[in-house]
């Protein structure tokens, strides 16, 4: 127990990537694809987070009195993920962009039929 | 004087929309502007960083705290060629992308001739404008940071970008490949992140030479993962051989301005890139052979495919991707003549790979048609679009008047100087590329210059706007080509900082 304890939130992280490169990999639907890639993001900022996170940890904020530094969270991890999570946002809003796009172009959101270009 | 190299054209790019507001024709000139800007402050750098890199802390945290950016010869080397290529091909982009107003039926008609469009349907080219300077702007912040994290934000800057300007004609083939490369992109930038985000729980810092100097203190194996995740993740954006299948599409289906740039910037920042954390950050000397290898596989597939395309654009692609494999092939040698000529190839594929799309580009705007075939006798129609693109080729095959030429032998004299086996046999390999190359880049030259036109009643040379940049890339190659000592002090002090890393970290750290 005590190892899903100190573990859990680098399991669910993991959890959450490759459940999201399973879809990416393995699903015919664009729109599932791009579902897949925010899946993937989500882990990844989850997997981030986790690294600089410790147990009942505070926001680090000096200011405030009867915090020592021993309880406070890494905060360098916190400004990693808000930059993450906005390029995760821009990548996703283009990919559905270009979806849309490719809807009009081809009527079918099936990857598996969309084959124009190839070696 | 590093930082304006990043905030000037990064300002100027969201300025564009602001100057168009005012003056439609304001947004095509910002881009040369903004690049010339940074290629006069790169070559004034360039001395100064010879003999001591330039370490610029942002916020005036010393490192390996905050944010730094490291201007050694590798940087400045690399930004001054983002900067010359950026302005060459913005400068062509003056008169290749224009708004032009087409119906829609005839768009959808002509969806396969990617490329003929000249430039942009109906609405305005600011974006354009905008994207270009932005993917620059990401390359330059690429090669010029010093922290790990900001690497590889830089690096979603020029795929985001890039992303987007593949898909810029909005036709059939630009938006397929778009959203390949996406995915592709978007898994390989995760996957880079898990790698940095797993440094950081190892060392604490995200400093490159903070990591770096620290790289011995833990177990081999807990650093392994993450060299592996970062070197996929940056590998997917070099087009290193088993991550490379977005590649032709993209780069043939975008405009071929910016074909130009994905091929002579974007791949070599990736690659720069993958070889920075390589040397730099993990000092993992052990994988070199297999990266050698990886280079040649690279190497002989590109080249292997690039012999059997009808579609010249696609063929280029494919010969990119070749010459990714033989630089790779060249850096992975890691003695001091293996990474200068890497590098000098480097540039002389950057140069020579610009002005082949910059040139086929015009070909395909006068023809209408990406067929190798439908060039035929456009030698005599567009005399010297047609030079520039032979010039091109043989540079890149490797030709002696041209800078191919001493690149390529620096790399063959590099690797028998090892005097190891395997590294002839790889040479060998190497070699036998270059000669498919020779193939099917004598193949186009060929059908340009020998075979008389049947179909082609239109034709005639591309306007001076057009012919300014590519002569000036002709020029460079053919001056370099014979007079190689003009850069090689540099390529030498640049190659010892990418081997040199204990120099490196003692630089930054102080």
């Amino acid at each position: 127990m005590s190892f899903l304890n100190s573990y859990i939130y680098y399991i669910g992280a993991f959890g959450l990537i490759l459940i999201g490169l399973y879809i990416i990999l393995v699903k015919h639907n664009l729109i599932k694809v791009i579902v897949g890639l925010g899946i993937l993001d989500t882990g990844v900022n989850l997997f981030l987070i986790s690294v600089g996170y410790i147990t009942k940890g505070t926001a680090p904020i000096f200011s405030r009195s009867g915090i020592d530094s021993e309880h406070m969270v890494d905060p360098v991890p916190q400004a990693l993920v808000l930059t993450a999570i906005v390029i995760g946002v821009a990548v996703l809003a283009l990919a559905l962009s270009l979806a849309i796009r490719l809807y009009q172009h081809y009527g079918t959101l099936n990857l598996r039929k969309i084959r124009e270009q190839k070696w | 004087m590093p930082v304006l190299l990043i905030a000037v054209p990064l300002g100027l790019a969201f300025a564009v929309p602001l100057f168009a507001l005012f003056w439609k024709p304001a947004a095509k000139y910002i881009p040369p502007v903004a690049l010339a800007f940074n290629l006069i402050v790169s070559l004034l750098l360039l001395p100064k960083v010879l003999e001591n890199p330039v370490i610029v802390s942002i916020g005036g945290l010393r490192p390996p705290f905050g944010i730094n950016l490291v201007a050694g010869p590798v940087g400045v080397l690399f930004s001054a060629i983002i900067a010359l290529v950026g302005l060459l091909v913005s400068v062509y982009a003056l008169d290749y992308i224009h708004p032009v107003r087409y119906s829609h039926r005839i768009d959808t008609k002509l969806s396969n001739w990617v490329g003929l469009s000249n430039g942009v349907k109906e609405g305005p080219t600011e974006k354009y404008h905008m994207l270009y300077l932005l993917l620059l702007t990401g390359a330059t912040g690429v090669v010029l940071t010093g922290d790990i994290f900001n690497l590889f934000v830089f690096f979603e800057v020029l795929c985001i970008s890039s992303y987007a300007l593949v898909a810029y004609l909005r036709e059939k083939s630009g938006i397929e490949s778009a959203v390949k490369y996406l995915i592709q992109g978007a898994v390989g930038s995760s996957l880079l992140l898990i790698g940095v985000g797993l440094l950081y729980g190892l060392f604490g810092t995200l400093n490159m030479a903070d990591i770096a100097q620290n790289i011995k203190s833990v177990s081999p194996i807990s650093v392994f993962v993450p060299m592996v995740l970062i070197v996929t993740g940056l590998g997917v954006e070099a087009a290193i051989f088993p991550l490379n299948a977005w590649l032709p599409d993209a780069h043939s289906s975008a405009p071929s301005s910016i074909s130009a740039i994905l091929s002579g910037i974007a791949i070599e920042v990736g690659l720069y890139a993958v070889v920075r954390v390589i040397f730099t950050i993990f000092g993992a000397s052990s994988i070199f052979l297999f990266l050698a290898l990886l280079g040649i596989l690279t190497l002989l597939v590109g080249e292997m495919c690039a012999f059997s395309q009808n579609n010249i654009k696609r063929m280029l692609a494919y010969s990119s991707i070749g010459q990714i494999g033989l630089i790779l092939f060249a850096l992975a040698i890691a003695t001091s003549y293996g990474v200068t000529g890497g590098l000098f190839q480097l540039v002389s594929h950057t140069l020579s790979k610009a002005l082949l799309f910059l040139a086929a580009g015009y070909m395909i705007y006068q023809t209408g048609s990406l067929q190798i075939s439908a060039l035929e006798g456009m030698g005599k129609k567009m005399p010297l679009t047609c030079l520039a693109f032979t010039i091109g080729a043989f540079s890149l095959v490797g030709l002696p008047p041209f800078i191919g030429f001493p690149s390529k032998f620096l790399i063959v004299r590099a690797a028998l100087a090892t005097k190891e086996t395997y590294f002839s046999v790889l040479i060998g390999l190497a070699l036998l590329g270059t000669v498919i190359e020779g193939a099917y880049f004598f193949r186009v030259v060929q059908v340009l210059y020998f075979k008389t036109g049947k179909t082609n009643p239109e034709g005639k040379d591309a306007p001076i706007v057009v012919l300014i940049p590519m002569f000036i890339f002709v020029a460079l190659i053919v001056v370099v080509g014979v007079y190689p000592k003009l850069v090689t002090d540099v390529l030498n002090s640049a190659a010892s900082e990418l081997l040199n890393r204990l120099d490196y970290i003692r630089s930054v750290l102080g």
